[in-house]
């Protein structure tokens, strides 16, 4: 077992930053933990790493107890067998490159000999191998955040921790490095934390998501899962571009209901509930299908919205539309071009409206009500 | 990140750090703490608490003597209200003269196409780094009334009405702003530049000309700096206290640090009422400082850092002639005629202020050699200011990391009480030693000026490294923890390399300050423990100027190349 960790409770100034949060991390997992700022992901990572003494709960290492507020364990983090990436990188700008990566080696004494095969090696799996005697100050903000990775692999840990690593790249950078990073940690087979408010960077590289809320894991599962079967608006709202609309449920099956939306269309939604009455349902704007209403003849009368098109915006792989269904504006991708104010149909499969659990504090501005 | 796919990392058993279980780091670090905070409490509270001791006394320290509230009431004697106002007048003119001046010449040289830019920062630097008790002297030999200037006014032109008499309340200002103007200059500088341009240029596009953007915009936005420059020069005056001894004592002006000195050093002594006087002064110090540092919290304009853009440069036009010379004029006025008279004493038999009638030697230079008690000042000074500069380093870094990383119960405690030496002039420190050192085992040994100048320029070394502290990145820390280093070894390997600029800079300035220090040490220096700067000031006042000038001649070039030493360490990194 990588990491596990058990009802961690971490408080700032009588403020509880993080609320008893559970979870286990296998070996060669990686685990993002994705969330706004101030969900409490970057202390949940630092109190990992032994940065920061929790109030509560129990935190193992390969299976080694490294925090546990009831037998009165705070081990140090330089007991701790962690690498880690930093947001900044911290790269300490007095060393070259090769003596930042052997850092790790020189503090266990590691003979000379296996400092300098393991140090290439290191700088060999980032790319960097070329530039190990130059001083850390010449170094642009990519090549840095190599050789923060490779510092903090050097020592074969048991566990990776990254802080947003890739948040200080430009765009076209970040999307390369994330590749990277996914492959070196496959190869490396080490339990890894990553700590992202990127949707795309979560999605793109975890086994598996947490959704953080206020110091709460909203929701864990699969990058798919949580995707198609977020639970509540926050979580559809975290990993994508969403549209939300409420519904009266008239009649229920097995795994799926069929309501009344307020304009009287009848929307069969994915989904599990026992009574009738008011919910929320999603669906995702690559999910909707458009059409002119010529061109839709012969489709079933279910999940069936009329609309106009309000604004057209070329993104080069598709078209984001802005549908204008009564009083709201749905968000539908679609690489078919329809101009402008033209009258459409939007439809969409059942398998794709789900239904959200309720949002305990749902943010204003979040919800496009079918008023 | 091409991984090649053939290498992989496999773990070869990189050995687990060793638990060390001898001492827990985090007994160790609060151990430290502990020290320094004893360390600094012992240093800054026993001048201050036998000052307050001393000012209940009947008599001076280690006599027999009662209780009594007399020096408390006589400060309320019209002689020493008369000398409150006298310190207060004074520091009030030089405080509005230099930060008038200092903030003009750094108008000129970042707002404006002034020609020799760096040469006239340059030069203001010099100025800084020029001992006060030097300039002063050299103004004796240049402005009393048998010095060079009033000897070519009326002996060569025969002009009399423009004679000056340096021995005046007008000399005490005229020395105080030279000395004080580039205090005020280095103070605003920071401001001025890191100001965000943009907001003159946008005045300039509004469509107003640069007068009114200097009048509407600049000074208005520079409005907390320069009251935080007036505040800061007038307890620089507060505090002056070689510059009144050698003018304004001859002229029969006194200043509370002057009144403080007589009454401590001439009998009958009356240390209990120089006490009382010494706390009051300190009191007024303290208020302007604490002043000072709710101004500073109160930062006024919006700043930008790091931006390469140049703000467009003011054409001074016909006037930029008339700005050079009035600049390098202070230059001239603050260092170059002071140091060339002092070389020209120093290098004379007899006084006389025409040099084509001089008897040149070297005899002046022979005679430091010659003298033992000169050239054991030379090595107590050296011993002081390079010893004493080390402990003074290592107080002020293990007080900076305490307080700005550790943050340890009681650290804003140290915080205070580190910083309280800012608001507590040098001869009132200098008093507190002399009321406590005879209670203590060190009397008569250079450790009483090592404890004095520690305490007096603690502020000098916490506030050098615990600006470069707050610069650095805490990940950079973290990532050593992270590495597996424990906090002693992070602190020795990446905190201590990285803040070696700073080190470097604040052991520098310690140097410096220890070097000139003159006030604290007017009161309690022996014999035997005598520093050069005292050495200077006894051979001028026994009217000895050839070698006094000798010795500040000497003085002046260690100091110069020390500074220019501490001008080029931020470079490295």
């Amino acid at each position: 077992m990588g990491i596990t960790v058990k009802n961690l409770v971490k408080r700032f100034d009588g403020r509880t930053i993080i609320d008893h949060v559970s979870f286990e991390i296998a070996d060669g997992e990686l685990v993002s933990l994705l969330g706004p700022s101030g969900c409490g992901k970057t202390t949940t990572l630092r109190c990992i790493a032994g940065l920061e003494t929790p109030e509560e709960g129990r935190i193992e290492i390969d299976r080694e107890v490294v925090f546990d507020h009831r037998a009165g364990i705070m081990v140090e983090p330089w007991h701790r067998s962690i690498g880690m990436v930093f947001q900044s990188y911290a790269i300490w700008p007095h060393l070259t490159v090769f003596e930042n990566v052997a850092f790790p080696l020189r503090i266990r004494r590691l003979p000379r000999a296996d400092v300098t095969s393991r140090v290439t090696r290191a700088l060999d799996m980032v790319g960097l191998a070329a530039l190990a005697e130059r001083s850390a100050q010449l170094l642009s903000g990519g090549q840095q955040q190599r050789v923060a990775v490779a510092r903090a692999i050097v020592h074969s840990p048991s566990v990776l921790l990254f802080d947003e690593p890739l948040s200080n790249l430009d765009a076209k950078l970040r999307d390369q490095t994330r590749a990277e990073i996914r492959r070196l940690q496959r190869e490396l087979n080490v339990a890894t934390v990553y700590v992202t408010h990127d949707q795309a960077e979560a999605l793109s590289l975890s086994d598996r998501i947490l959704v953080m809320r206020d110091g709460v894991i909203r929701q864990a599962g699969t990058p798919q899962q949580i995707y198609a079967q977020p639970q509540d608006m926050f979580v559809a709202d975290a990993v994508g571009a969403a549209n939300f609309f409420d519904i009266e449920i008239r009649s229920i099956d097995d795994d799926s209901l069929q309501g009344i939306a307020p304009d009287g269309t009848t929307i069969r939604a994915f989904g599990r509930i026992t009574t009738p009455g008011p919910a929320r349902v999603m669906v995702r704007p690559d999910r909707l299908r458009i059409a002119t209403e010529r061109d839709d003849v012969g489709a079933p009368a279910l999940n069936r919205l009329h609309g106009t098109i309000r604004q057209r915006l070329f993104l080069g792989g598709h078209f984001e539309y802005a549908v204008a269904v009564g009083p709201t504006v749905l968000r539908v991708f679609s690489p078919d071009e329809i101009a402008e104010q033209t009258p459409v149909v939007v439809s969409f499969e059942p398998r794709d409206c789900i239904l959200l659990g309720p949002d305990d504090a749902p943010r204003q501005g979040d919800v496009t009500a079918w008023a | 990140m091409r991984t090649g796919g053939t290498l992989p990392l496999t773990p070869i058993g990189v050995p687990r750090v060793a638990r060390r279980r001898w001492i827990s780091s985090d007994a160790a670090l609060h151990a430290i703490f502990a020290l320094t905070f004893s360390v600094t409490a012992f240093l800054i509270l026993t001048p201050l608490a036998s000052l307050l001791y001393g000012s209940f006394r009947t008599g001076g320290p280690g006599t027999h003597a009662e209780y009594t509230l007399r020096n408390w009431l006589d400060l309320t004697s019209s002689g020493v209200i008369g000398t409150l106002v006298t310190t207060c007048v004074i520091a009030v003119l030089t405080a509005v003269i230099s930060t008038a001046c200092g903030g003009l010449m750094a108008w000129l040289i970042y707002r404006t196409d002034f020609r020799y830019k760096r040469l006239l920062v340059a030069s203001v630097g010099l100025s800084f780094f020029f001992p006060g008790f030097i300039l002063a002297m050299a103004w004796v030999i240049l402005a009393s009334p048998g010095g060079i200037f009033n000897d070519i006014l009326s002996g060569l032109l025969g002009i009399e009405f423009l004679r000056f008499d340096i021995y005046s309340a007008t000399g005490i200002v005229w020395i105080q702003v030279l000395h004080i103007t580039p205090f005020a200059f280095f103070t605003l500088r920071g401001p001025l530049l890191s100001m965000d341009s943009s907001l003159e240029e946008a005045a300039y596009a509004s469509g107003a000309n640069p007068w009114a953007v200097v009048r509407r915009i600049t000074l208005p936005l520079m409005l907390f700096p320069l009251l935080s420059s007036l505040l800061l020069c007038f307890v620089l005056s507060v505090e002056q206290f070689a510059i009144p001894a050698l003018v304004g004592i001859p002229g029969h002006v006194n200043v509370l640090a002057t009144e403080l000195y007589l009454l401590t050093s001439f009998s009958p002594p009356n240390t209990g009422l120089a006490a009382s006087v010494g706390l009051a002064m300190s009191a007024v110090t303290g208020l302007s400082i604490f002043a000072q540092r709710r101004v500073v919290h109160r930062r006024g304009a919006p700043t930008v850092t790091g931006r390469g853009y140049r703000i467009r440069q003011l054409s001074l036009g016909r006037v930029r002639p008339l700005a050079h010379l009035a600049c390098f004029g202070y230059v001239l006025l603050s260092f170059v005629i002071p140091a060339i008279a002092l070389a020209y004493t120093s290098a004379i038999k007899f006084f006389v202020a025409n040099p084509f009638e001089a008897a040149y030697t070297f005899r002046n230079y022979q005679q430091i050699i010659d003298s033992p008690g000169t050239v054991r000042a030379f090595w107590n000074t050296l011993i002081v200011s390079g010893g004493g500069a080390l402990l003074g380093l290592l107080l002020g870094t293990l007080i900076a990391y305490s307080t700005h990383r550790l943050k340890p119960r009681g650290y804003r405690v140290l915080d205070v009480l580190s910083s309280l030496p800012f608001g507590i002039p040098g001869i009132v420190i200098g008093l507190g030693f002399l009321w406590s050192y005879v209670y203590l085992p060190i009397y008569g040994t250079l450790w009483v000026l090592v404890f004095c100048y520690v305490a007096r320029f603690l502020p000098y070394a916490t506030e050098t490294v615990g600006a470069q502290l707050v610069q650095l990145d805490r990940a950079l820390e973290e990532a050593a923890w992270a590495s597996g280093a424990h906090r002693i070894a992070s602190f020795r390997r990446i905190v201590l390399p990285l803040l070696r600029p700073a080190l470097q800079s604040a052991y520098f300035l310690l140097f410096i300050a220890y070097f000139r220090e003159i006030a604290a040490a007017a009161l309690i220096y022996t014999a035997s423990t005598q520093v050069l700067s005292i050495s200077i000031w006894a051979f001028f006042e026994n009217a000895n100027w050839g070698v006094a000038s000798a010795l500040s001649v000497i003085a002046t070039l260690i100091t110069v190349t020390l500074m220019a030493a501490v001008m080029r360490a931020p470079l490295r990194l």
